[in-house]
């Protein structure tokens, strides 16, 4: 899988549709799934997907392995701009409104990550405190932020910063073990 | 402050990552990543960490809208008829069956909707295949039904057309040749379109849809594609 995204990546390099196209066709539901998660609504998921793959057309000749598999680099540039529309004034989630949509395009994929591939990560995330592991997995998949952090556990913002900096302190300690 | 000890760099990365380093302090890194290559290696490494969490998730399959758009950004469209022949290769991979699934599922619910409401206007013969062209919400926008003698075409009341451009319904096969014009379709109510014999003999890997000029495509090729869809076979 991997070698076959690196020649399409190559391809889609010097300017080739049809490489980009098979490359769509074996990398989007991997991102789309990324978009969804963060945004729950398809039409933003969708946004998401069209700025991200423009994106990836653009700038295939900056990939390299440093940047970690084809795959998690275009799910690299997925999230970003899923956290951006995330962001953007327009589109912000009131405060602790996580399960109240009201939007039509409304997507019930909230726990999508529940039914994920474990990945290598998932066993250092196993060593994490309880409460390290949920804010992460929280900021992560729903992209929360500290605030909306603190709203959504109940908990005081020097808390969830601590939780935060010191799961990731476990996490990387455990990954490059 | 110096950024560039090792935990300030791997810190400010990882949270970069994760989404959590807002405002000045987001754009105060941002800055810092075009300085300097070893924040730019040490965000690397976080992107490899976290988004394996990401790359992880079970696949979903976006309308197929979502590529068009894409191809009209990047201006492919000169190119639609080779790049459609390449949209009807989404197979289910391992993995990605639910979605799938669910998809046919859906699909087969409308085709019966489609059977029972043919049925009521007393069409004699059952069809064959159908396929349901989808907007960009997923909404159905025309129910197609591919029987042994025409093609049977109904538009929906979801389906809202422009008036200055007509609809074009195209056989997209298998075999990579340039997709076939199967006539334009109705933008409203029922018509029915003659069976091209060419569903006799190659493999159908989807319809498309194209918006045209009024009277059809000038020069027998889809000018830009909206949709495509499966036959299903009932």
């Amino acid at each position: 899988m991997e070698s076959d995204h690196i020649k399409l990546l190559s391809a889609t390099a010097t300017g080739d549709q049809q490489a980009f196209a098979k490359l769509y066709q074996s990398t989007s539901g991997r991102l789309y799934a990324v978009c969804l998660q963060l945004l729950q609504r398809k039409d933003l998921a969708e946004e998401a997907m069209q700025e991200a793959y423009v994106r990836v057309w653009h700038n295939a000749c900056d990939y390299h392995s440093d940047k970690g598999s084809v795959i998690v680099w275009m799910v690299s540039i997925a999230r970003y701009r899923a956290l951006d529309i995330l962001r953007s004034a327009a589109h912000k989630r009131e405060r602790g409104g996580l399960d109240h949509e009201e939007s039509s395009d409304h997507t019930p994929e909230v726990s999508l990550f529940d039914s994920r591939e474990r990945a290598r990560i998932d066993e250092c995330m196993d060593t994490l405190d309880e409460a390290q592991r949920q804010t992460i997995q929280l900021a992560y998949f729903r992209g929360l932020t500290h605030s909306e952090l603190c709203a959504h556990t109940g908990s005081p913002l020097g808390s969830i910063k601590s939780w935060i900096r010191r799961g990731l302190q476990t996490l990387k300690r455990c990954l490059e073990r | 402050m110096n950024y560039l000890t090792e935990e300030r760099k791997n810190s400010l990365s990882a949270e970069y990552v994760l989404g959590t380093l807002h405002g000045a302090a987001r754009q105060r890194y941002q800055g810092l990543l075009i300085a300097h290559r070893p924040m730019r290696q040490a965000l690397w490494r976080w992107e490899r960490h976290l988004n394996a969490l990401g790359a992880a998730l079970p696949e979903r399959q976006p309308a197929p809208t979502v590529w068009h758009a894409i191809q009209r950004r990047l201006g492919f469209e000169q190119s639609t008829a080779s790049t459609v022949t390449s949209l009807p290769g989404r197979q289910p991979r391992p993995g990605g069956a639910w979605p799938w699934l669910a998809s046919v599922a859906s699909i087969v619910a409308v085709a019966l909707a489609v059977t029972l409401w043919w049925g009521q206007v007393g069409v004699p013969s059952a069809p064959s295949q159908v396929a349901v062209i989808q907007g960009t919400q997923s909404e159905a926008l025309w129910l197609i039904e591919l029987t042994e003698r025409d093609i049977r075409v109904q538009a929906t009341e979801q389906f809202s057309p422009v008036s200055d451009k007509d609809y074009e319904l195209w056989l997209v096969a298998a075999d990579g040749r340039a997709p076939v014009s199967l006539g334009l379709l109705p933008k409203d109510g029922e018509l029915t379109l003659a069976r091209n014999q060419l569903f006799d003999q190659v493999q159908v890997a989807a319809l498309a849809v194209s918006l045209e000029p009024l009277g059809g495509s000038p020069n027998g090729s889809p000018t830009q594609v909206l949709y495509t869809s499966q036959l299903v076979t009932l």
